[in-house]
Order: C-alpha cells, then sequence, then structure tokens
C-alpha cells in the first residue's frame, strides 16, 4: 500500500537537547500505526512536527509524496492530517456543534447556519456513541465527553491522515470501545490513522503497525504488530538493560523514619495511601501519566491538602498548611517537574533563584540580606553541581535545560531539607547531565537525606530507588524492592500495574 | 542609560529654545513637580513588580492627605505625626486593596478600579468636597524648601525615597520575596515564599507613597484640596504609568528598576514643563504624554518578544 506520510531522518533539537536525532516514520494509507515510546523519547516532539507547530532542523516530510514545509497549524490541516491532541482545544462557552464544526462553519447568505451546524455535528456526536444535544455549552459536559467531542472535531474534517496523541487518556473502557470500532471503519474506508498511548491493551487491540522512540531515535520502524508480543515492545520502549547505572551501594539505617504516610486522603482524590521513608533512602514513586504521584506530593507541600489518615514526620504527627511551613519548619522540600512554570523563575538570575529558599534564614536585622552572604552561600552550591554559567549574575532563561535542571535541585540543597521530593528530575535532559544529576540524588541519599523519587523513567527508577511504589488512579498498587536488576523490576512493576488494570 | 542620554538632550534643546526655561525660578518649580511624579510613579512601581496595577493612587492620595489635612487644621496635630498619620491611612487603603485582591482573587485592575471609585466617593462625602486651608505654616514651608536657590526640597525627598526602595527590592528579604512572586507566582509559592502577603505588602506601599505624594503636593499647594488629582483621582494615572513604563519596570511583574522609574518620572516632568514653557496648549502636552506612554509600552513587549526569540536561537 501507498505511503500517505512519511518522514525521513528528522532531527530537532532544543536548548541542552536533542529530541530527535535522526527519526524515519511511515504511515500508509488503512493501518492504523501505533507510536510508542516514554516519555522524553520524542512522540511529541515528532507529532508536533507533524501537526506544524514545530518545524524540523534537518530531514523531510512528505504528504501524499509531496515534500510539506508546515509554516503552522492551520497548514498541517489544510494538507490533510487532522490531530486529536493531549491538551484540551475546545472553547468552553461555546456549544458541543460549534466547537465540532469550528474549523469549516457551514453559512448561509453570510451568517452561520446553526440549523446545519447542529445537523452536521450530531451525525458525528451519533457515530461516536455520545449522547449530548449539539446546542449544550462544552463547559458543562464532563471531562470524557469533552474528549469526544475533541474526537469529534479532528473526525469531522475527514482528513485522511489522522493523528491521535492519547485519546483515551480520560474516556470510560466502553467509550474507547465505541472509538475503536470507528477507528477500525475509517480504516478500512482507507484513512491512515497514528495512535500514541501509554496502554499497550489498547495498542494491542487496535493497532496494526508500530514505531517505537527511544532517546529521540527509532527503536524500530513500521514493524507488524502480528509479528511481535508484548514483551518485544516493552524492550524496544526501555530498551537496554546497560543503562541502569551501577551507583554502588548505600546503606541506610532502617530505623530513622523521616516520612510517614498513614491512609491518607487527599483533596486531590488519593484514597488510602501509605508510605514509609527513611533517612539515606531513595523510595521510588512509578506509575504511568496520571497516577497521582506529583500531586501526592504537592498535597503533601500544602499546596493541596490531607483531607483524612495521619502524615508524620520524623516520628511526630505534621500538619502542613503551605509550602513555607513545609520548607521551614518539616524541612521539606520539591523539585518540580515542570521547572519552567513551577521550578524556576526564568528572568531573574542564578543567584536569586537558588538563594530564594534560604533569604528568610539569610537575612539579618529587619531583613537585610548582605549580597556577600548570599554569594558565599550560593557560590559552592554552583561549584558543586558544575553549573555552567557565566556568572553568579546570569538569568536562568538563558542557561541550558541540563543546567537549569541542576539550578533547581541547588536551590534546595540550599535550603538543607531532609526530605526531598524530586519529580521527574530529567526529562528532557541530555545524557550526561541526566548522569550527573543520578550520581547527586545518590550522594544526597547517601549523606542522610530521604528522597521520595518521582520518575516515569524506569531505568532511572531502578537505578536509584531503593524500593519503588507502584502508583495508579491516585492509589498505592503495590510495592517492589529494587535488587537493581532491570528485566526483573520491570516485570514486577508492569505486572502490578496490570493486576489493577484487569481489577 | 539610554533615557539619561535622552534627558540631557531634552534639556539642552528647552534651554536653547527657551532662555527661561533654565532660570532659577523655573528650575525651582520644575523640581517640585519632578519629586511629586517620582514618587507618584513609585507607587505604581511596587505594585507593577508583583504583575499587578493599583488605579487608585490618585484617590488614595487624596483621601490620605484629607485625614492629614484635618487632622492639622482642625484637630492641631504637629505636622510630623499628621503627615505620617496620613501616610499610614493610605498604606492601611492599600492595604485593602491588596487583601481584596488576594482574597477575591480578581486581578487588581478590577479591584483598584472600584476602590478608586469608593475611595474618592467616600472622601468627598465626608469633607463635603471642602478643603483645608489654612494649614501650620510649618507644613506649607515644606513646600517652599529651596536648596542652592533652584532646587526644590521635593526632589531631595523623592530621591531619599527612591534609594530606600532600591534598598528594599535589592537588599532585604521581602523586597526579594515580592519581586520572585511578581515574576513567577507558582515557582515562588513552591519555594516557600508566602505570595499573597507580598502581594498584600506591595499594595500597602504603593498606598503609603501614594499619600505621601499627596503631602507632597498639599505642601505645594498650600491646602489640602479634594480635586488636586482630578476627578475621582485620575489626573495622577499617567505619570504613574509613564515613570515605571518609560523607566523599563516590566507590566508583566518580576523586574524594576527604581532610577529607571526616577528618570522616567524626570523625563515626563521636563517635557510637560519644556513644552508647557513653548506655548504650547495643554491638551497637545497630554496627547503627546499618551502617544509616549503607547511608544513605551511597544518598547516593552518589543523587549519581551526579543528575550523570547534570543532563547529560541540559543
Amino acid at each position: 500500500m501507498t505511503a500517505v506520510l512519511e518522514v525521513r531522518g528528522a532531527e530537532k533539537s532544543f536548548p541542552g537537547v536533542k529530541a530527535l536525532d535522526g527519526v524515519d516514520f511511515v504511515l500508509r494509507a488503512g493501518e492504523i500505526h501505533a507510536l510508542l515510546g516514554e516519555n522524553g523519547a520524542g512522540k511529541s516532539t515528532l507529532i508536533k512536527i507533524l501537526t506544524g507547530i514545530h518545524e524540523p532542523d534537518r530531514g523531510e516530510v512528505r504528504v501524499f509524496g509531496q515534500a510539506v514545509h508546515f509554516a503552522n497549524a492551520r497548514a498541517a490541516i489544510e494538507a490533510g492530517i487532522s490531530a486529536v491532541h493531549q491538551e484540551r482545544n475546545l472553547i468552553p462557552r461555546m456549544s458541543v456543534a460549534e466547537n465540532i464544526m469550528l474549523e469549516n462553519l457551514p453559512q448561509r447568505l453570510g451568517f452561520v447556519d446553526y440549523a446545519e451546524v447542529n445537523r452536521q455535528a450530531l451525525l458525528w456526536l451519533e457515530r461516536l456513541g455520545l449522547e449530548v444535544a449539539p446546542e449544550r455549552a462544552v463547559r458543562t459536559l464532563s471531562v470524557a465527553q469533552m474528549q469526544l467531542v475533541e474526537i469529534a472535531k479532528a473526525l469531522v474534517l475527514e482528513a485522511k491522515i489522522l493523528l491521535m496523541d492519547e485519546p483515551t487518556a480520560s474516556i470510560t473502557p466502553h467509550e474507547t470501545d465505541v472509538l475503536f470500532g470507528l477507528l477500525r471503519q475509517l480504516r478500512d474506508q482507507g484513512a491512515a490513522i497514528v495512535f500514541v498511548s501509554h496502554k499497550l491493551e489498547e495498542v494491542f487491540a487496535l493497532c496494526d503497525t508500530v514505531t517505537v522512540l527511544r532517546d529521540g531515535r527509532n527503536a524500530c520502524h513500521a514493524v507488524p504488530l502480528a509479528e511481535i508480543d508484548r514483551a518485544a515492545v516493552v524492550k524496544f520502549m526501555i530498551g537496554r538493560e546497560e543503562r541502569v547505572a551501577k551507583l554502588g551501594t548505600k546503606p541506610f539505617d532502617a530505623t530513622a523514619t523521616a516520612l510517614r504516610l498513614e491512609d491518607v486522603a487527599t483533596s486531590f482524590g488519593h484514597a488510602g495511601v501509605s508510605l514509609e521513608l527513611r533517612r539515606g533512602e531513595i523510595l521510588g514513586l512509578y506509575g504511568l501519566v496520571g497516577a497521582g504521584r506529583s500531586e501526592l506530593a504537592k498535597a503533601l507541600l500544602g499546596v493541596g491538602h490531607v483531607t483524612g489518615g495521619r502524615v508524620e514526620v520524623a516520628g511526630k504527627e505534621a500538619s502542613i498548611p503551605d509550602v513555607t511551613t513545609a520548607l521551614h519548619r518539616y524541612r521539606i522540600g520539591y523539585i518540580s517537574e515542570d521547572r519552567k512554570a513551577e521550578g524556576l523563575i526564568l528572568i531573574h538570575d542564578v543567584a536569586s533563584n537558588i538563594g530564594v529558599t534560604i533569604w528568610r534564614r539569610l537575612a539579618g536585622m529587619l531583613g537585610w540580606l548582605a549580597e556577600g552572604r548570599v554569594r558565599r552561600a550560593v557560590a559552592p552550591l554552583v561549584d558543586k553541581l558544575q553549573v555552567r554559567t557565566p556568572s553568579l549574575r546570569q538569568r536562568v532563561g538563558n542557561l541550558s535545560g541540563g543546567n537549569q535542571q541542576k539550578v533547581s535541585v541547588a536551590k534546595w540543597l540550599a535550603a538543607e531539607v531532609d526530605i526531598l521530593i524530586v519529580d521527574e528530575p530529567t526529562v528532557g535532559i541530555d545524557i550526561k547531565t541526566k548522569t550527573d544529576l543520578h550520581e547527586l540524588i545518590w550522594q544526597l541519599a547517601k549523606d542522610g537525606k530521604a528522597i521520595l523519587l518521582i520518575s516515569s523513567d524506569m531505568p532511572e527508577m531502578v537505578a536509584l530507588a531503593d524500593r519503588i511504589l507502584v502508583m495508579g488512579g491516585f492509589r498505592v498498587l503495590g510495592e517492589v524492592l529494587n535488587d537493581h536488576d532491570y528485566g526483573r523490576m520491570s516485570r514486577a512493576i508492569m505486572a502490578h500495574i496490570h493486576e489493577a488494570e484487569a481489577a | 542609560m539610554g533615557l539619561a542620554l535622552l534627558i540631557v538632550v531634552l534639556v539642552a534643546i528647552f534651554a536653547t529654545v527657551n532662555p527661561g526655561f533654565a532660570s532659577p525660578f523655573n528650575l525651582f518649580s520644575l523640581t517640585r513637580v519632578m519629586g511629586i511624579d517620582m514618587v507618584i510613579g513609585f507607587s505604581m512601581m511596587v505594585v507593577l513588580v508583583t504583575g499587578g496595577l493599583n488605579l487608585a493612587v490618585g484617590s488614595i492620595g487624596v483621601a490620605a492627605v484629607m485625614v492629614g489635612g484635618w487632622a492639622m487644621q482642625v484637630q492641631g496635630v504637629p505636622v510630623l505625626p499628621a503627615m505620617a498619620m496620613a501616610v499610614a491611612f493610605g498604606a492601611f487603603l492599600g492595604w485593602i486593596n491588596g487583601q481584596l485582591t488576594v482574597r477575591i482573587g480578581v486581578h487588581s485592575f478590577i479591584v483598584t478600579l472600584a476602590t478608586m471609585s469608593i475611595f474618592f466617593g467616600a472622601m468627598i462625602v465626608l469633607t463635603k468636597a471642602e478643603s483645608f486651608n489654612a494649614l501650620p505654616g510649618a507644613f506649607v514651608d515644606l513646600g517652599r524648601l529651596r536648596y542652592w536657590g533652584f532646587v526644590s526640597g521635593m526632589l531631595p525627598a523623592a530621591l531619599i525615597v527612591g534609594v530606600g526602595l532600591w534598598l528594599f527590592f535589592n537588599r532585604t528579604s521581602l523586597g526579594r520575596e515580592i519581586l520572585a512572586a511578581g515574576a513567577n507566582l507558582e515557582a515562588a509559592r513552591l519555594s516557600g515564599i508566602r505570595v499573597e502577603r507580598t502581594i498584600v505588602v506591595a499594595h500597602a506601599m504603593s498606598g503609603g507613597l501614594a499619600a505621601l505624594a499627596g503631602l507632597m503636593l498639599a505642601a505645594r499647594n498650600g491646602a489640602a484640596l479634594p480635586s488636586m488629582a482630578g476627578h475621582i483621582g485620575m489626573s495622577w494615572l499617567l505619570p504613574a504609568f509613564l515613570a515605571p513604563v518609560l523607566g523599563g519596570t516590566l507590566l508583566t511583574g518580576g523586574v524594576i528598576s527604581v532610577v529607571g522609574t526616577a528618570l522616567g518620572a524626570a523625563m515626563v516632568t521636563i517635557i510637560t514643563n519644556g513644552l508647557l514653557q513653548l506655548q504650547v496648549g495643554e491638551f497637545w502636552v497630554q496627547m503627546f504624554l499618551g502617544l509616549i506612554l503607547l511608544a513605551a509600552v511597544l518598547l516593552d513587549r518589543l523587549r519581551g518578544v526579543m528575550a523570547e526569540r534570543r532563547r529560541q536561537v540559543r
């Protein structure tokens, strides 16, 4: 069959990281093609290139045999590529029908023909099995219904190429079945569909072909799913066992509990979460996107709040109303996964970004902050972490991603916290810095800090954690004692996740 | 520092075109207005850094001055305590703005638009729109302070306030925290800063500075007039925004330039004074200042875009 979409040798770099390093991708008419990979593997960059959001630095994209250069998202739609993105793109105050038909509103005499808008939208709502009136405002829908409206909006363009990025993330199994039925029908009519999902069951149930990306390269390219099994796909995704770095041994005192949760419920919707974290230990929290790991961290810090159960810090019951209390009274720090939005102040300099957690402590009378004191507190950390910056006065926004991440770690080292929650510390970071950060986290634990490591990067988890808690649906699904054997650990973790899916 | 250069050029032009510009008499009145405009600019600057704004600067300034005038004239409170009362009252009104902004969670634009009207209305009701024009001589004399024959005491006073603000934002933990929260609220919150408090403090400071500017204006006028900042205090808004924006304080928050605000205010005053001296009509001057504000905002946007470009190229 003919290739409707072809990517050859695509390369794309962002500051500090090469997101795509020579990726090939071929999509043929009449197939559903799974695009898989871990977080940071390059999937979303590839999708963004195909939808005109990014332009590749090198390599070519061909649509129906024609080389294309999309200047913007509009150009991709006009070339016949329609996409369902992970982020919501609906206009909440408009009706369901208006949202669905937005790209191409039927008109009569220069006015929008609402009867026709509603009639056409209804056809697609029926095909998706979504029973809502076309006139209803989108903001009154449930998350699952919005997701389906989003899908209808992509389908209505009747594009020959359809990209679906995690379309089932928030819909029920029944709705998923209906969607899959429809996708198969479209495929049989000759459409070509790219399907991105973290749920391997869905991939095997729906897709014909699979391409796996890893570290910005092809781990495999357009392999028929009939020819390989699940284990092989997982192996492509998480790959070589030698990536598990050897970090030596790190004994810790099993009796010195730093943080204990007992049957904790939170305002984010966690229920029955229990865990125990000891000084010198790295406790991993593994789970798929949406498992509730970062939210748990935030609830502990007082961004959300704990609504039930018991939280103990260093053996005493703790109530943490806000981050200030978490930091200054309980000595808990949080390295955010989103360093640009939550971790750093990009328009401020290195010294301010690291010093922010300790200004209060360094300040003298009337809050006076001597510049020398801040510099003496901050400079050793910049050296220790080998942050590559021309000076402490450099704006953090001008540093590379890896160096930015070092700065966001440094501020918590400055704060001298006892408990450090590290959320996806190495997403989008080059290999060298990644190794540096792994060694650093390990060393911190060895020095007696208690570390809660949140990561979707399985090799990272296996390399660093002493124990791994598997989370899903805002609960703890199970615990794995890490023996640093990659194969065994990944199977054990996956087993917990599947158990929960089956239940 | 382009701004300083621009000021030198402007002064040179005005002085050449109109010899009266450099006369001690004009320089005295120029520096007097300059000092007041600087403090008005500072009053807006301290909330701009939080990413908010304070439309009520004029209302607060007048309301606080009326309190000060009442204390001095009716209650016979000595000058310094009465001035302190006025500043404290201004800070209290600003504190209300801050609390409302934080509690309701809407942009300070709406909050201060409402309080601008409320504060001013309440002031008119309570004073019956009458002025206090028998203020003690010790207070009125402040407006006549003159150094080296041509510098009004208002200018050094404003500069001292500026130095204080510079030290506050650059050398104290609370000042740095206000900047951090203004630049990135979530990052600041997750770094353990009580971000709500930073917003309330900034608004209270703004109110206090507005009151100070009001006192300076009252000392110049020799009376506390309900009308001295125009209708509902709006005639302060143009200098209030112009000075910090010209000076490079970002409207999106997190970046401050105290020196820039002072220079911005100086430039506004010089342009106004210079043009008026040349018999240019007052409405032309207003129009011209409006154009400058627009140009400054465009420049502010351009700087943002350029910074973004540079980041992407790297």
